[in-house]
């Protein structure tokens, strides 16, 4: 009895999560689907019910404007893609060399250099960023693809280091100690034995990499401001310039939503399993 | 085995880190410290010691934005904190559609925060936003979410509770399936009820997954812009201006660059002190979990 009435209270809080999680979500998505009056009028719900859906906002952004979607959109793509591409094969090789070698640079060793790197994703951006945005400049970086992907490496690789050292610490080493004694190079054993086992993990970092890219803000904003802008400044962007068009920036941001929806559903095991190493 | 080889396989990260990381750090310090000029377009540097300092002692602007940051700060982790352990209590119970939640319940942190900002901001929109319309229909009258100065600042922590509670629970979740069951049932055969299970085992058990999540949520809100930017801009008036958006503000939209990197590194300075005073506070619960 008195579990039964437990599981019920279970229930109704998880169910009531979720319909707060997804309101938010939804109501992104049906504003899309909404023709003008259906918005300026009061909160229209339900389709079909409160409200006609329309596709012609989406028509629209594909179409008449497509010009100016399509560039930041295809810029996210490349930047995201390219950085976390590195990130993740910059973060593996630095994670395989802390686990595999003992280093020691003045008073650090191994776990400082470690907890050196994944300690650069503390520090607020916004300190760099000023001195970056002047860097760029006097370099001719500001608003390249190339610009903002270095600093999307820097901004990714604490994070992929600390994921893959946590990784390739689990896996046994006598299969990559084999290929050594048969006369393979450091680097034949890493990229032929050692990357191909933990090819699943690689591809999960590299997608988590990929989403915190896709999503960045400040560093775009700052470095960014025609020809490599990204999604989130396009949004940001069409939002001051049209005020109230709720329909059009409701379209943009869901396309925005759709690759980390699409990630987070493809990687649901490894979050479901525990992708965070604590207390280890 | 050679050295030079491991070395090699380092050198890109710490390189990268070392320019992107390190030298701007430095660089914007020597600013917070010095006069930013450009002649003939050739960037220059004076140093002028403490100037910029002095500043910012007297700016109200720049207390009013501490404040404001701090606030948003402990109230948002302070509370994500409280669902985030509910929530991941419950998903950590053998029940049916648990995979279906734990998937569903992540999906706000994963989401572009300028994208999250914006519907937030439609959702409550003082006339056309759901919000309103529900007080209205249950007999209340409106509030002011994003427009009345004694409530926009617990709008954007509300946002930034519903993006980031879903952080919480994944680390609370880790670290509540490292608690061994037979731990849970031998508490429960000596007699021990749910709640005494939970205060006497489970909390100090799951010490040291709260300090991690409390610690790294914190880190990462602090430097909250990007839903402040999109939901209010910092206003109405100032009452929701963040020190990264206040920073921002001076050193590239002012193009006053040496204050702004001032304001940048009182934010270091913040973020520094929070953490040391963090583990002082907690070297007690983190020396039990130890034993």
């Amino acid at each position: 009895m008195k579990s039964k009435l437990l599981n019920f209270i279970t229930y109704l809080i998880l169910v009531t999560w979720t319909v707060i999680v997804l309101f938010p979500i939804f109501w992104m998505v049906t504003t899309s689907f909404k023709e003008k009056l259906d918005v300026f009028l009061g909160p229209k719900y339900l389709p079909w019910v409160d409200f006609k859906p329309t596709t012609k906002w989406w028509v629209r952004i594909f179409t008449i404007e497509r010009r100016e979607l399509i560039t930041p959109f295809v810029n996210s793509l490349i930047v995201a893609g390219i950085s976390s591409f590195f990130a993740s094969l910059f973060g593996s090789m630095s994670a395989y060399a802390l686990t595999r070698y003992k280093f020691r640079f003045g008073p650090m060793n191994n776990d400082d250099i470690l907890l050196w790197i994944v300690s650069q994703r503390m520090m607020p951006p916004i300190i760099t960023a000023l001195a970056v945005f002047l860097m760029f400049r006097v370099t001719n970086l500001l608003d390249t693809h190339f610009g903002l992907i270095l600093v999307y490496i820097a901004f990714n690789l604490p994070l992929a280091v600390w994921i893959m050292a946590n990784f390739l610490s689990q896996i046994p080493q006598s299969i990559e100690e084999a290929a050594l004694v048969d006369g393979a190079s450091r680097a034949q054993a890493f990229f032929r034995v050692v990357v191909p086992m933990v090819l699943p993990s690689l591809s999960a970092t590299f997608l988590l990499c990929f989403v915190f890219a896709w999503n960045e803000f400040l560093m775009a904003l700052i470095l960014t401001y025609s020809r490599a802008q990204t999604m989130p400044i396009l949004i940001a962007m069409q939002h001051f310039q049209r005020g109230p068009q709720w329909w059009d920036i409701s379209a943009l941001s869901t396309l925005a939503v759709l690759p980390p929806i699409a990630i987070t559903l493809g990687l649901q095991r490894y979050f479901v399993k525990g992708l965070i190493p604590i207390g280890k | 085995m050679a050295q030079w080889q491991g070395r090699l396989f380092l050198t890109p990260t710490i390189l990268i880190l070392l320019l992107l990381t390190i030298f701007p750090f430095l660089f914007t310090l020597a600013m917070a410290f010095g006069k930013v000029s450009f002649e003939g377009g050739a960037l220059k540097i004076t140093l002028i010691g403490i100037k910029n300092w002095g500043r910012l002692v007297y700016d109200a602007r720049f207390w009013n934005a501490l404040v404001v940051t701090l606030k948003i700060v402990s109230l948002s982790v302070f509370c994500e904190y409280l669902l985030g352990l509910l929530l991941a209590m419950l998903l950590n119970r053998r029940i049916k559609g648990r995979t279906f939640f734990r998937v569903t319940f992540l999906l706000p942190m994963m989401l572009a925060p300028i994208a999250v900002g914006y519907m937030w901001r439609m959702m409550l929109n003082d006339t056309r936003g759901p919000f309103n319309d529900f007080l209205r229909r249950l007999g209340f009258g409106t509030v002011g979410w994003l427009s009345d100065p004694n409530v926009a600042m617990y709008s954007i922590v509300l946002t930034d509770i519903w993006q980031w509670t879903p952080f919480m629970i994944l680390i609370l979740l880790a670290g509540l399936q490292g608690i061994p069951r037979d731990y849970i049932e031998a508490a429960k055969v000596d007699g021990a009820s749910g709640w005494k299970v939970f205060i006497y085992v489970i909390f100090p058990l799951l010490a040291p997954a709260s300090i991690a999540a409390i610690f790294l949520r914190s880190v990462e809100a602090f430097k909250i812009i990007d839903i402040i930017y999109i939901m209010t801009g910092g206003g109405p008036g100032l009452v929701t201006e963040s020190l990264t958006l206040y920073g921002y503000s001076v050193g590239l939209r002012a193009f006053d660059l040496a204050y702004g990197a001032t304001i940048s590194f009182s934010l270091f300075f913040v973020v520094l002190f929070s953490s040391v005073l963090f583990f002082f506070l907690t070297r007690k619960a983190r020396r039990i979990s130890l034993e």
